[in-house]
Formats: C-alpha cells, sequence, structure tokens
C-alpha cells in the first residue's frame, strides 16, 4: 500500500523540525509543511489536508489553540499534537477541546509517528466514508419516500374513476341488476381506496416537518365525525370539549391521530348493538389535552391489546387494513404524545391520548 | 335553481372522468348543457373565440388539477387575465384525486376558486355548492 496520497501538513515553529519531518516522510506522504499557524491555515484553505501534525509550542498560538481555531471551519483533517515536553495541562485541554487524534512527545519515534499518522488516515477514511453512506441512505431513503407518494397518487386517480362509476350505477338505478356484483366492486374499491390513503398519511407522517398551529378542538372533533360517520349514521355522539385555554400542536398530526380513532369507533362496533355510542372527553389544560375516545363496540382481546399498534396487525374476525393504530402510534411519536388503551369484550375500549401543549 | 346556470364546463385529460362528470351531471340536470374541454388550452381557445358572445360562454366550471403541460394552477393563472365581466360571473370549482394539503390549501386560497371537490364527484355536493354560489 502506498500513502503517497496521503496529505499531510505539518506546522512547527522550529525549521529543522520541518526538515527532519520532511526527510523521514517524504517517500510516504505528500507533505505540506508551515512555519506558523497563519501559514498553516493558508494551506488548508488551498489544499485538501488529510491528516495535521501542530507543535504545541509556538510564540502566538499552542497547537491545541490551533486546532481549536479550525474546529468549524475544518472539521474533517485529522489533529495530531506533537510536543516536546510533558505538558499535563495541555495534555488535558487537548483531550477535552481540541478534538485531537493522537499525542506524540518530542523527539518523534519515527515509526511510532509513522503509524500514528496512518491510522489517522485510517480514522480520515472512515469518517468520510461514513459521512458518505449517510448522505446515500438519506438521498436512497427520500427517493423511495417519493416513490410511495407518486405511486399512491397515481393509483388513485383511476380507483376514483371506478368509484365513481359505481355512483353512476347507483344513480341509474342498475345497482341490482347484477346481483351483488356492482356491491362487490364497490366493497372492493373502497377497501383499495382506504389502503391508499393510510399509505399517504404514513408518509406525510414520516415526512412533514411538524408545524405548530393553535387546534380548536371542538371543531376539529365534529369536522371529523361528520366526515367519518357519513357513511354510517347509526352510532351516537356524545361529546365534551373542555377548552379554557388555546391549545398550540401540530394540526395535521392530530388530525390523523383522532380520525383514526373517530373512524375505528364507528367501525368496530356490534352490529346488533341498538345504541352505538361513543363518548369523546376532551380537556385542555396548559400543559397539555387529554382525550378520551370510548365505544361500546366489540372490544379488544387481552392477549391483542399489546400488539394493537404494530404494523399489519389484524385480529382475524374483524377486517381492518392494520394500518390505522400503527399510524397513531408513528404520529403520537413524532409529536411526543402517549396513548393507552383499557378494552373489554363485553362493554367495548377506551383509548387514552395526551398530548403536550406547545403553547 | 336560477336560471343564468345553464352551461357548464368540464377541464380533463382524462377522458374517462370527462365521460363520468358528463353523465352524474346530466343526470342531476343541474345544468342544460356541458361543455367538454380535454386541456387547459382548448378550454382557453374557446373562451377566447367566443367572448363576444355570452349565450356560449359558460356559467360554471369545473376544473381537474393533474394535467399535463398546463395543470389547473398554470390554468388560473390564465383564467384570471380574461375580462373580469366574464370572471366575475363564472365560478370556478377544482375537482381532483387529491389528497395533498398543499393542493387544497393552494386551492382554496386563490379568488377565483370556489371551492376544491374530490373527485369521485358527489351530485349532493355540487348541486349544494351551485345553490350556494349562484349570481
Amino acid at each position: 500500500m502506498s500513502f503517497q496520497s496521503i496529505k499531510v501538513l505539518y506546522i512547527d515553529d522550529e525549521e529543522n523540525n520541518l526538515q527532519a519531518f520532511k526527510a523521514s516522510f517524504r517517500r510516504l506522504y505528500e507533505i505540506y509543511t508551515a512555519i506558523s499557524a497563519a501559514d498553516g491555515l493558508k494551506i488548508l484553505e488551498s489544499v485538501n489536508i488529510h491528516v495535521v501534525i501542530a507543535d504545541q509550542k509556538m510564540p502566538n498560538i499552542t497547537g491545541v489553540e490551533f486546532f481549536k481555531s479550525i474546529a468549524e471551519t475544518f472539521p474533517d483533517p485529522i489533529r495530531i499534537l506533537l510536543t516536546g515536553y510533558t505538558d499535563i495541562e495541555a495534555l488535558a485541554d487537548a483531550i477535552n477541546h481540541g478534538d485531537i487524534y493522537r499525542y506524540v512527545t518530542k523527539p518523534w519515534n519515527d515509526l511510532e509517528l509513522h503509524n500514528s499518522i496512518k491510522n489517522a488516515y485510517d480514522a480520515y477514511r472512515s469518517k468520510i466514508d461514513l459521512r458518505n453512506k449517510i448522505a446515500e441512505l438519506e438521498k436512497t431513503n427520500d427517493e423511495l419516500n417519493r416513490f410511495i407518494y407518486s405511486i399512491s397518487h397515481e393509483l388513485r386517480a383511476p380507483l376514483v374513476s371506478v368509484i365513481g362509476i359505481v355512483n353512476l350505477v347507483k344513480m341509474e338505478n342498475l345497482y341490482h341488476s347484477s346481483g351483488e356484483y356492482w356491491s362487490l366492486i364497490e366493497s372492493c374499491s373502497n377497501k383499495l381506496d382506504y389502503y391508499i390513503q393510510k399509505t399517504l398519511q404514513y408518509y406525510k407522517n414520516n415526512k412533514t416537518q411538524s408545524e405548530e398551529s393553535n387546534v380548536d378542538f371542538k371543531l376539529l372533533v365534529a369536522d371529523l365525525i361528520n366526515l367519518y360517520a357519513y357513511a354510517n349514521k347509526d352510532t351516537q355522539f356524545d361529546v365534551n370539549v373542555d377548552q379554557p385555554v388555546p391549545f398550540k400542536g401540530d394540526l395535521f398530526r392530530i388530525e390523523v391521530i383522532l380520525g383514526n380513532l373517530i373512524s375505528n369507533a364507528i367501525k368496530y362496533q356490534k352490529t346488533n348493538e341498538p345504541n352505538k355510542k361513543v363518548n369523546i372527553e376532551i380537556a385542555v389544560s396548559i400543559e397539555c389535552v387529554e382525550i378520551n375516545i370510548t365505544d361500546n363496540g366489540v372490544g379488544i382481546l387481552n392477549e391483542h391489546l399489546e400488539k394493537i399498534f404494530t404494523q399489519f396487525f389484524r385480529s382475524k374476525d374483524h377486517h381492518g387494513s392494520g394500518l390505522g393504530l400503527f399510524i397513531v402510534k408513528e404520529a403520537l411519536n413524532k409529536i411526543n404524545g402517549r396513548i393507552s388503551v383499557k378494552s373489554n369484550i363485553d362493554y367495548g375500549t377506551t383509548f387514552k391520548i395526551t398530548i403536550p401543549n406547545a403553547k | 335553481m336560477p336560471n343564468e346556470l345553464k352551461k357548464i364546463m368540464l377541464i380533463d385529460d382524462n377522458e374517462i372522468d370527462l365521460k363520468i362528470n358528463a353523465r352524474i351531471i346530466t343526470l342531476t340536470k343541474l345544468f342544460e348543457e356541458i361543455i367538454i374541454c380535454q386541456s387547459g388550452e382548448e378550454s382557453l381557445d374557446y373562451l377566447n373565440k367566443h367572448m363576444d358572445n355570452p349565450e356560449k360562454l359558460p356559467n360554471f366550471i369545473l376544473l381537474d388539477i393533474q394535467m399535463p403541460e398546463m395543470d389547473g394552477f398554470d390554468y388560473l393563472d390564465h383564467y384570471k387575465q380574461l375580462p373580469a365581466t366574464f370572471t366575475g360571473s363564472c365560478p370556478v370549482a377544482m375537482l381532483s384525486s387529491t389528497l395533498d394539503f398543499g393542493d387544497i390549501k393552494k386551492a382554496e386560497a386563490n379568488v377565483y376558486v370556489v371551492k376544491l371537490l374530490k373527485k369521485p364527484l358527489m351530485p349532493m355536493e355540487l348541486a349544494e355548492l351551485i345553490n350556494k354560489k349562484a349570481p
């Protein structure tokens, strides 16, 4: 392995040391030397240096001070401190503030310094490699997210046309003209649409930066009930909102969370229950909002309670997508909210949510 | 139903959606005539050609958002340059399968847009909108 391509900068106020360094290492590395910190800085500005070696004791500035001064402007080169005397304070300073990789005593031993430079260069390479890998991963992740987003959009457009045709069939009184085929097409289309909408919600939850705005819970809950109870008017809602103070929070995610829970409360009712009920209690304080959503629906088995927030979990008795509560949990994670659940097969389910007020 | 609302213009690049929406509007009897345009350009050509001929002009426009080349928002930029006597009497509703918050906000912020309707077109929603916004 050749070290010719390793660019080393050595700063020392003693010309003799610079010469000796060059003599020992010029065959191994590409060497740059500077007689002062100012000269060293000039070289750093024009050459992509991998390893910087600085003498601790220089007239205007110590080696540690020099490393500190370039911490922001040149964070990449790996630093090695050289010093002629054992100065415990310099050593402590170097470790604590200088971001220094090695401490080598003067007069140096060629082999020791050579190994230090070699290791420093390896550290430099892994630092740069890691950074490139992270950038690459971020890019791939971003592309993947964007792909999911656009494919969901593209899938939804023709699907919505199909739902439009089913609506037309209803309007033209043809819905029952082919046995149950039209209703089967309708329920499959609605299910597919639901999946696509959840996928988009998941994407947006992952992607969107948290944006704080005022949340009026009374208004929000009324809107959501309107939206989700539209197709199912049997369920009675009892809503109590106590909001004496303003609430600031991430409206998009709160909407996703409440929307999913309200739509679940409607969806998982007992079919033979004459009084389908959903009770929503909301109490806002300066610190947080507490939301309780209670239904008298089918309930959740004890052994399932642990799993309901995981992706694609669904019980075999009910036809969920396995995405709703997973998205609720993900959205709550993004805004530091918490959720707990109590359920009983006979009486129904209560979800309790706490979200901090950003004020 | 006010008498002025006679003609609706549908702008959409998707032929199937044009067919579906035209049929829904025919069945609801909300309009007497439907002008079908497969692009924003086609609509602007039509409007410019008949600008002096009010009985040819629509009283309501349903505009798709995602279209190639000139999309719904580009179309609105051209639309606002038409004579105010016309644009003032012809509200635009956008119609799209979008669930994008950005699109919804952008559409509703535009002064020429009365509402963003989501596909599939619901006859009830259209009727409500027309009754409310009728000049």
